[in-house]
């Protein structure tokens, strides 16, 4: 060992032996050296060995079998599963029908008085629009269903999130235990969540709340922990030297202190709700998922949109709103808040009576307005004149095509005719290069894990599509970024832009781009590109701007341009945020690839897509679990010094 | 020497941070290594290492030290919110270290109040309930501690400012508001945690007077860490002078300037304006026979700068008079020798280079 | 201290979940949005593709406007769609094209599931080929020379192979062994779901391009884009025993209604009309292209249907 760390100077790499990068990938290479020569006698290279392979497909199944043969017998069902299903049935019904017995302008007057106590006049006419706009579009029912699912699966996951928290927040125990398992969580796609669930609960509502609360607890969970941990250890202190007790100290002090981070808890938890309760549509969450989902079986993009903009307008509303309420916390209080309070309960009471009064509970018919149309028009007009023969760039099947050639597919092939150990070596490298041994570990392991599973190749697939696609994200996305940190109104022009993009739902997507470029991995990908490329701009812009102003004069007063100016410093300034940009990019990538198995995407998410349709929960489960392995070797592979609290913001 | 018995007794007090830290302060072997080998040896670090005094009723106890000298440390120790490794605590009396939790929560809530360096304030309380707070915990009823802490708002100046919260006050302020809550419990003992370190030169000579004016009010104990000379000489009846965790001298302001123990102290004093520190008691000689009854009296508890503007005045050497009968007397070669630290106080005066101010 | 709080809140909530303490079966729970403001609700499962949809909006229409129920959709796969049922999630499924396995479990065994009759509709899967391709080459309609055509079928999905498109995972289908076990010299690429399918059939269709495709009737697509059946060898009694071992034709399948147990004994009017209702294919067509060529709402294709065949829909009331 020590001779061969002695050595990179005289290769005339003066320097770079101190470098820990060099160090890592010469160890690397020492231990690739022993391991792979005897790896390869005992199984030999190229695709997985499958001696190395579980098939897991009979137990599943059989698991399945029992599971449904014994759901109205079995104690454990009707004694704990059956109560936990009970209740959700029982508490989305109460919600939904106290939102129906308000009545549209009951429901209207609430949100808009809260928003307005919450986070002043434009917020509440903002939200008052938004509920109209709902009711415009035809959506009221199915907006109050997914409210009322919402609520209940907001409400539980924020209680199981701060009940975790608190556990991880107080005992380091319990932080150790949760906080990889948390981490984990937050990587990885919507889809993958839900096969298990069903699998307990069959479809339905019970199903879809649960899904939901796993994939949204999780966010509440690491920042509860994370407010109680980084609550100010001096306040804390000082607190514990006037005598207070432990349960004192949590209840005035630490969850108090916490609050900004509870709060932005509560935010996500419901950004993420809400994205899920789309993706539940295909367990029979009801709502408007179903309605995107049903509009996208008939290939009705007008349909679809009418119902993935009552979603959109939902989640810019309560990310406003909880978002606003954050930032006034520790402000001065306003002197009659309370009565504030009392004259916005009495202004909605009295709406809601007049509604019922009226006799107008449900939203009135003839005030709908159809905008089906119109978006189908032009969407047929767009199909038509850009997927084949436009002059000179071709149309956009011929860019499907050529993409599928000359990029997808030899990158697939070559993932594939990899030796699978040189596939470990590689991710081995790259995860150990930019973080620790510790995520390297992970990686390599996840890895390997999909190979015991034996879906080796289709992840390589899966893996290929997600590289392409996060390729362009980022050429496109680290452009634009950078367009839009250095001009203000480029960067106000976007942001709507980007709003939009990021809280539509995944699914609405996917017509068009079939639309657009056929059907295959190509639309998948493209489909993955639009939704990440949202939040690696933002991420972008924001590392870019947050650079040391001081950096900046400093390097401007020496006379460095402006192109030098963000060659030499803001960049790798920005580095960290960079590596964010390139690992959030990653993870949602990932989460649209999958469900680019509904276009064609093939490889795993069409295993998954064909578990949940079949009821073969064997098939689902596997490539489920691959996914998850996946999504876990590509966060560890790009783990950056600091993960911020934010998911795709 | 003060008969009183004293409020705080530490004895042989060690606080050991890292590994099986349990076993250092009864090693010999161990407790002789410096922190350095210590480290090295054990990956422990001794924070307060065998440290004993005493505080006396009502005097003002300052522990003063540079920063990692572990005085934090030993402040904390007082009350164990950090736990001492070894050696004996004891509020009057009672020994600190055997309370159970009931007890020691009751010796937090009544008995010594901390005012910490960067206030630790609760930043979504107004500063009434921050004033308020330690009476909260103690359970008393809201009208009840609101009334209790308005007053002590008034007390440190802050009325009119009841419900503002910490972020829109200046650090003076804010400070106040953390001394209010302190004293709003109205405990035995105030201990103060380098109060004044983050605030600007000018406020933090505010503060100073007003702990003063406290002080001088109320007569309560006070326990003040500082890592500033001056403040400590000018807050302190007595002064315990660390360095990486051991006292290395213990006493009055007058003593540690006038003889400091080793040269560590020496270069620690050696910008004091002596004349302001030293009192006469120490620079008088006795009265010599040729002594009227004429010429300027002071009294032994002057400083020696106060002197020197009585000898001035007068042309001739002083008396130094004490409840009416003449102790001693200072001329102007007395005096100058303390200005330029030739002149030793007679008890510990070894020989000492001479050396200019 | 604070383990023991945490604990103590975890038993607190998990008790409080549990109170009432009587067993719970969650397969007899219902929609949370079934029987909203106190209107009998009947909850019927709709397929993704259109011609279910055409059976559930005619069959809500007469349900809502001539017997007074509230009717509630919601979409799920084939197969989720009988645990659904069993679980008295849905209360009907109007278009089943043959699921012996779940018939075994949930009707024979179980019991959960109730026959509701025929639809009336014949369903049958096969290979398609735009009709405009078969006039060019009439002898492709024949399996036995789709390898001389593989080139035509050429994409970038199937690489040197021909592209057989199939479409939802969730549709019953033999193409990967059949491909397998005829040699052809095909890729199965599946579209994912009937959506992606046909928007990817019409860009063929609108550029006159080859394309071969796994295709069901009956189906509004054929009106669209005229399709032609490539025949497979003929399908006899239990050929399809074997999915590993499939070498023929997929069969005609006459399809299936299906109900929940409890809901075909008390489900009253509505359960009498769902067992009734039956139409033939050219009905279910006449809705499926108003609403997906068209684009109508179901809503208004229903009605649109339901105004001009009122002597077909008067029976299933009687």
């Amino acid at each position: 060992m020590a001779t061969l760390t002695a050595n990179p100077p005289r290769l005339g790499l003066p320097g770079l032996l101190k470098n820990a990068t060099v160090r890592k990938l010469l160890l690397l290479a020492v231990a690739a050296a022993v391991l792979v020569p005897l790896a390869d006698a005992r199984w030999a290279s190229g695709s997985w060995p499958a001696a190395l392979t579980v098939d897991l497909s009979g137990p599943l199944a059989r698991t399945s079998d029992w599971i449904i043969d014994n759901r109205d017998s079995h104690p454990l069902f009707l004694y704990f599963f059956g109560h936990v299903s009970n209740v959700v049935v029982i508490a989305v019904r109460a919600v939904y029908l106290t939102l129906l017995a308000v009545g549209w302008a009951g429901v209207t007057a609430l949100g808009a008085l809260v928003a307005w106590r919450v986070a002043g006049v434009k917020l509440a006419l903002g939200t008052a629009v938004a509920f109209l706009a709902c009711g415009l579009l035809g959506m009221w029912v199915p907006t109050m269903q997914t409210l009322a699912l919402m609520v209940v699966a907001v409400l539980a996951s924020i209680v199981v999130g701060a009940l975790l928290g608190l556990a991880a927040g107080l005992s380091d125990r319990m932080d150790r235990a949760l906080r990889p398992v948390l981490d984990t969580m937050q990587v990885l796609p919507a889809f993958a969540y839900l096969l298990p669930v069903v699998l307990v609960f069959g479809i339905g509502v019970p199903a879809a709340v649960l899904a939901t609360v796993v994939y949204a607890a999780p966010p509440m969970a690491r920042l509860t922990s994370l407010g109680l941990r980084g609550a100010d250890k001096e306040v804390l202190e000082a607190v514990e030297s006037l005598g207070s007790t432990a349960r004192q100290r949590l209840l005035t002090a630490r969850i108090p202190l916490a609050r900004r981070e509870l709060l932005l808890g509560v935010n996500q938890t419901i950004m993420m709700a809400l994205s899920m309760a789309v993706i539940a549509a295909v367990i029979g969450a009801g709502g408007l998922g179903d309605r995107v989902y049903q509009a996208l079986a008939s290939v009705d993009v007008g349909a679809a949109l009418a119902a993935g903009i009552p979603i959109v307008l939902l989640a810019v509303v309560l990310d406003r709103v909880t978002g606003a309420a954050g930032e006034k916390l520790g402000a001065e209080p306003e002197p009659h808040s309370g009565r504030g309070w009392l004259y916005a309960l009495a202004g909605v009471v009295a709406v809601a009576v007049a509604g019922r009064l009226a006799g107008r509970l449900d939203w009135p018919d003839a005030w709908v307005v159809g905008i089906a149309e119109p978006v189908n028009r032009a969407v047929d007009w767009m199909t038509a004149h850009l997927y084949s023969g436009v002059p000179v760039i071709g149309g956009t099947a011929d860019w499907a095509g050529h993409f599928t050639t000359w990029v997808l597919d030899p990158v697939r092939d070559g993932l594939q005719a990899l030796p699978w150990w040189a596939v470990l070596l590689v991710v081995a490298a790259l995860a150990w290069v930019i973080g620790t041994w510790r995520t390297a570990l992970t990686a390599v392991l996840a890895m390997a894990a999909i190979g015991v599973l034996g879906v080796w190749k289709p992840s390589l697939d899966t893996l290929s599509q997600v590289l392409a696609a996060v390729a362009v994200t980022l050429v496109v996305g680290f452009a634009v970024g950078i367009a839009a940190a250095r001009s203000d109104r480029l960067e106000r022009a976007l942001r709507p832009v980007l709003d939009v993009f990021q809280t539509m739902p995944q699914f609405v997507y996917l017509i068009p781009v079939v639309a657009l470029f056929g059907v295959g991995r190509a639309p998948a990908v493209a489909a993955a590109i639009v939704y990440a490329l949202p939040a690696v701009v933002r991420i972008t812009t924001q590392g870019l701007r947050q650079v040391d102003p001081a950096a900046l004069e400093a390097s401007g007063s020496l006379g460095a341009t402006s192109w030098q100016q963000l060659r030499q410093v803001q960049l790798p300034l920005a580095r960290p945020a960079l590596l964010l940009a390139v690992n959030q990019g990653l993870v949602l990538v990932l989460a649209v690839v999958v469900i680019g198995g509904l276009v064609g995407g093939g490889a795993l998410g069409y295993d998954v897509v064909f578990g949940l349709a079949q009821g073969d929960l064997a098939t689902g489960l596997v490539a489920g679990a691959a996914i998850v392995c996946l999504g876990l070797m590509l966060d560890r592979v790009t783990q950056p010094t600091e993960r911020r609290a934010r998911k795709g913001a | 020497m003060d008969t009183t018995a004293p409020v705080f007794s530490v004895q042989g007090l060690w606080k050991v941070f890292g590994p099986k830290a349990e076993r250092v302060p009864g090693d010999p072997e161990l407790t002789a290594l410096d922190p350095a080998e210590l480290r090295e040896r054990t990956g422990c670090t001794a924070a307060v290492r065998d440290v004993t005094f005493d505080v006396r009723k009502g005097e003002v106890f300052v522990v003063m030290g540079l920063s990692g000298s572990g005085k934090s440390t030993l402040v904390r120790c007082l009350t164990r919110l950090i736990e001492p490794t070894a050696g004996t605590i004891a509020i009057d009396g009672e020994d600190v270290r055997a309370m159970d939790r009931s007890r020691l929560r009751e010796l937090r809530r009544h008995r010594a109040a901390m005012v910490f360096q960067h206030f630790g304030l609760l930043p979504h309380r107004t500063v009434l309930d921050n004033v308020a707070y330690g009476l909260e915990i103690q359970g008393m009823g809201k009208a009840e501690r609101r009334e209790r802490a308005a007053e002590v708002v008034a007390k440190v100046g802050l009325e009119g400012m009841e419900h503002r919260r910490p972020g829109q006050l200046s650090g003076g302020q804010r400070q106040r508001v953390g001394l209010a809550r302190a004293l709003a419990v109205d405990p035995e003992v105030l201990l103060f945690d380098e109060p004044f370190s983050a605030l600007d030169p000018l406020i933090r000579r505010d503060m100073q007077e007003e702990v003063i004016r406290l002080h001088r009010e109320e007569g309560r104990t006070m326990v003040f860490i500082t890592h500033d000379l001056q403040e400590a000489l000018r807050l302190g009846d007595r002064i315990a002078l660390m360095r990486d965790g051991r006292v290395v001298q213990l006493g009055t302001p007058e003593e540690i300037v006038g003889a400091p123990a080793d040269d560590y102290v020496r270069e620690f004093v050696r910008d004091v304006p002596r004349e302001q520190v030293m009192t006469v008691r120490t620079a008088m000689r006795s009265p010599s026979a040729g002594l009227d009854g004429s010429g300027p009296a002071v009294r032994p508890d002057a400083t020696v700068s106060e002197a020197i503007e009585a000898v001035a005045r007068a042309g001739a050497p002083a008396r130094v008079m004490d409840r009416g009968r003449c102790v001693g007397m200072v001329d102007s070669d007395t005096l100058l020798g303390v200005v330029a630290g030739t002149e030793q106080p007679a008890p510990p005066g070894a020989d000492q280079p001479k050396e200019a101010v | 201290m604070r383990v023991r709080t945490t604990a103590a809140v975890a038993a607190v909530s998990s008790l409080a979940l549990l109170t009432g303490c009587g067993a719970a079966d969650m397969t007899k729970q219902a929609s949370p949005f079934a029987n909203a403001q106190g209107a009998k609700t009947v909850t019927l499962s709709v397929q993704s593709w259109v011609g279910a949809q055409s059976n559930v909006a005619v069959a809500q229409y007469l349900l809502e406007h001539e017997l007074g129920y509230r009717v509630d959709t919601v979409q799920v796969d084939e197969v989720p769609a009988w645990d659904a049922l069993s679980q008295g999630r849905v209360d009907a499924l109007l278009e089943d094209w043959g699921h012996p396995e779940q018939e075994q479990r949930y009707v024979k065994d179980k019991k959960t599931i109730a026959r509701g009759g025929e639809l009336g509709v014949t369903g049958h899967i096969g290979w398609y080929v735009p009709t405009y391709l078969a006039k060019q080459h009439p002898d492709i309609t024949d399996w036995k020379n789709l390898n001389k055509y593989a080139d035509l079928f050429r994409t970038p999905e199937s690489g040197d192979k021909g592209q057989l498109m199939d479409g939802s995972p969730s549709y019953v289908t033999n193409d990967k062994a059949l491909v397998k076990n005829l040699k052809l010299d095909y890729q199965v690429v599946f579209a994912g779901s009937e959506a992606a399918q046909i928007t990817q059939i019409r860009q063929f269709a609108k550029e006159k391009k080859p394309f071969l495709t796994y295709w069901y009737s009956p189906q509004w697509l054929f009106e669209k884009v005229p399709m032609t059946e490539v025949k497979l060898p003929p399908y006899k009694e239990g050929c399809d025993a074997d999915p590993e071992k499939v070498a023929c034709a997929y069969p005609h399948t006459p399809l299936q209604k299906y109900l929940n147990a409890d809901f075909a004994k008390k489900g009253g009017k509505a359960a009498a009309f769902l067992k009734k209702f039956t139409w033939t294919t050219e009905d279910q067509n006449e809705v499926s292209l108003m609403i997906a060529e068209q684009k109508m709402s179901p809503e208004e294709a229903a009605k649109k249907w339901v105004d001009s065949h009122e002597s077909t829909w008067r029976q299933w009331l009687s």
